[in-house]
């Protein structure tokens, strides 16, 4: 079954979340956890990029590609790239793969390939 | 409120300092403490971003105290990202302001070389949102990166703008011997010739080696007083007039526009609407450039040109030191260094230092209204101070 990475819907208003608070911003009304997942759409548009040579130590590649995408519902999210001629505007489409190893943890995120 | 003056400002040497932690925010506030002429303090705010992470030492205000032999002073930590240094300020202001205390030291300190350059991005890292930015690997030039990209393809700001304030900041520092960076750099070295390219490499694309500020140890300290006893210690009278401070969403690509820094833009409002002033009226700024686009954007959030329009100012000159309005002229995050916790304080001490008249070869003509930016997360919590020189 192919990985989602989930928004949040809150169930007083309907505002989407993503990341997740506590509290909705347009509302403000809710009590504890009164949101639904709704699964991030994956296809989207890239909205700017950067190619890092300085990575954090657990990194252990030369260069790490992010950027930031318009998802076709118009939500927002940052991702790894995987492109290698990155253009604002392109039309991208994301997977849910490992994005950050650590000793005993994996850590799953959204990596972006042209669509 | 309470009026509530700057009676006394100290600063070390920023640079890598092979000292304890708790000593290097000591050594400035001793200098502080004897600028102001006082021996005795009400309450202790030192700033400090990673001393449990990067120093492996916490409780940071109990060993200033201690090391100061300031007992029985109230004294606490504050941490605030990068925006530790006027957090404290502001906290020592309220303090004092509130008429709780008379004489309150406020100082700011890093260690950051104790690790290495590795381990110092990943620190600075964490302060990321966790879930949706730090996993994914960004880093905070990762951030001014994509940030500058949008710029340019909105705004025209090209890399030769963002090399610009590279190069009039860092040769600024040649002036302020108490700046890490004291090396001439020019626009030939870091952008126009073969060599450029080798001199100064990608950090994170379009950003480069020489926009970013470099990794630094230091402290700066200040003595905040009521008005009462800024007159018995007979120092000149330079007063916090404005406090502003503002956030913003955690996670940068969930703000409506990216572009904007909303919480610059508001925190600046907020202090100049407390002081009485405008924007036009400041005589000298200090603007939290970490990466050289954030000086750019800044100056158009506080107010002092329009949106889009803060290279073009640069471009001509008003930015600099004998412009419009001198942004920076002791070097800035970029040439004095940016030991993360002290820059909010560092940029005051700058403030009065200029205020004084003091400032020497970068000293601002006749300045007397001064304005600080000091920029924490990406953007998402602000801290925007005035100074007025009032004698």
């Amino acid at each position: 079954m192919a990985r989602e990475i989930y928004a949040y819907k809150c169930r007083l208003c309907g505002t989407l979340h993503y990341p997740f608070r506590m509290v909705c911003k347009e509302c403000k009304q809710n009590d504890f956890f009164e949101f639904d997942t709704v699964p991030l759409p994956k296809a989207g548009t890239l909205v700017t990029w950067t190619r890092v040579y300085n990575l954090p130590a657990q990194y252990e590649v030369a260069t790490l590609g992010l950027g930031i995408v318009e998802l076709e519902n118009g939500m927002r999210m940052l991702g790894q790239l995987e492109i290698s001629e990155p253009e604002l505007g392109m039309a991208v489409i994301g997977n849910v793969e490992v994005v950050r190893k650590e000793p005993y943890d994996d850590y799953y995120g959204m990596v972006f390939r042209a669509a | 409120m309470r009026d509530v003056y700057v009676a006394g400002i100290g600063i070390t040497t920023f640079t890598r300092l092979e000292y304890p932690l708790s000593e290097i925010a000591s050594y400035a506030s001793m200098m502080a403490l004897k600028d102001a002429g006082v021996t005795e303090v009400d309450q202790v705010y030192v700033a400090n971003m990673g001393s449990p992470r990067v120093n492996h030492q916490t409780a940071l205000a109990s060993a200033v105290v201690d090391s100061l032999s300031l007992m029985p002073a109230g004294a606490a930590a504050i941490e605030n990202g990068p925006a530790s240094g006027a957090s404290a300020i502001k906290a020592g202001f309220q303090a004092v302001a509130s008429g709780m205390e008379d004489v309150v030291l406020v100082a700011g300190v890093e260690r950051m070389r104790e690790v290495n350059n590795l381990e110092a991005t990943d620190f600075v890292a964490t302060l990321t949102h966790p879930l949706a930015e730090y996993i994914y690997g960004v880093t905070l030039p990762a951030h001014a990166a994509m940030f500058t990209r949008m710029y340019m393809d909105r705004y025209g700001v090209t890399e030769r703008h963002l090399a610009m304030v590279g190069v009039k900041n860092q040769n600024a520092a040649l002036n302020n011997v108490w700046a890490h960076l004291q090396q001439e750099i020019t626009l030939e070295g870091i952008l126009d010739s073969p060599e450029a390219m080798t001199n100064n490499p990608y950090v994170a694309e379009p950003l480069r080696f020489f926009d970013a500020c470099p990794v630094s140890d230091g402290g700066a300290a200040l003595v905040l007083v009521s008005e009462e006893k800024a007159r018995e210690l007979g120092r000149p009278m330079i007063r916090i007039t404005g406090v502003g401070q503002a956030t913003d969403t955690h996670a940068v690509f969930e703000r409506e526009d990216p572009t904007d820094l909303l919480a610059v833009r508001k925190a600046a409002k907020d202090a100049f609407a407390m002081a009485g002033l405008s924007p036009s009226d400041v005589d000298v700024a200090e603007l939290h450039d970490a990466f050289t686009i954030l000086e750019i954007v800044e100056s158009e959030e506080v107010g002092f040109f329009p949106k889009g329009e803060g290279h073009i100012a640069l471009e001509k000159g008003e930015t600099a030191l004998g412009g419009s309005i001198p942004i920076n002229v002791g070097g800035g995050l970029k040439g004095r260094g940016h030991p993360v916790g002290a820059t909010g304080v560092a940029q005051a001490w700058e403030i009065v230092t200029q205020l004084r008249g003091d400032g020497e070869a970068r000293q601002v003509e006749g300045a007397r209204i001064g304005f600080t930016c000091n920029f924490g997360g990406f953007g998402n919590n602000v801290v925007c101070l005035t100074f007025v020189r009032e004698d």
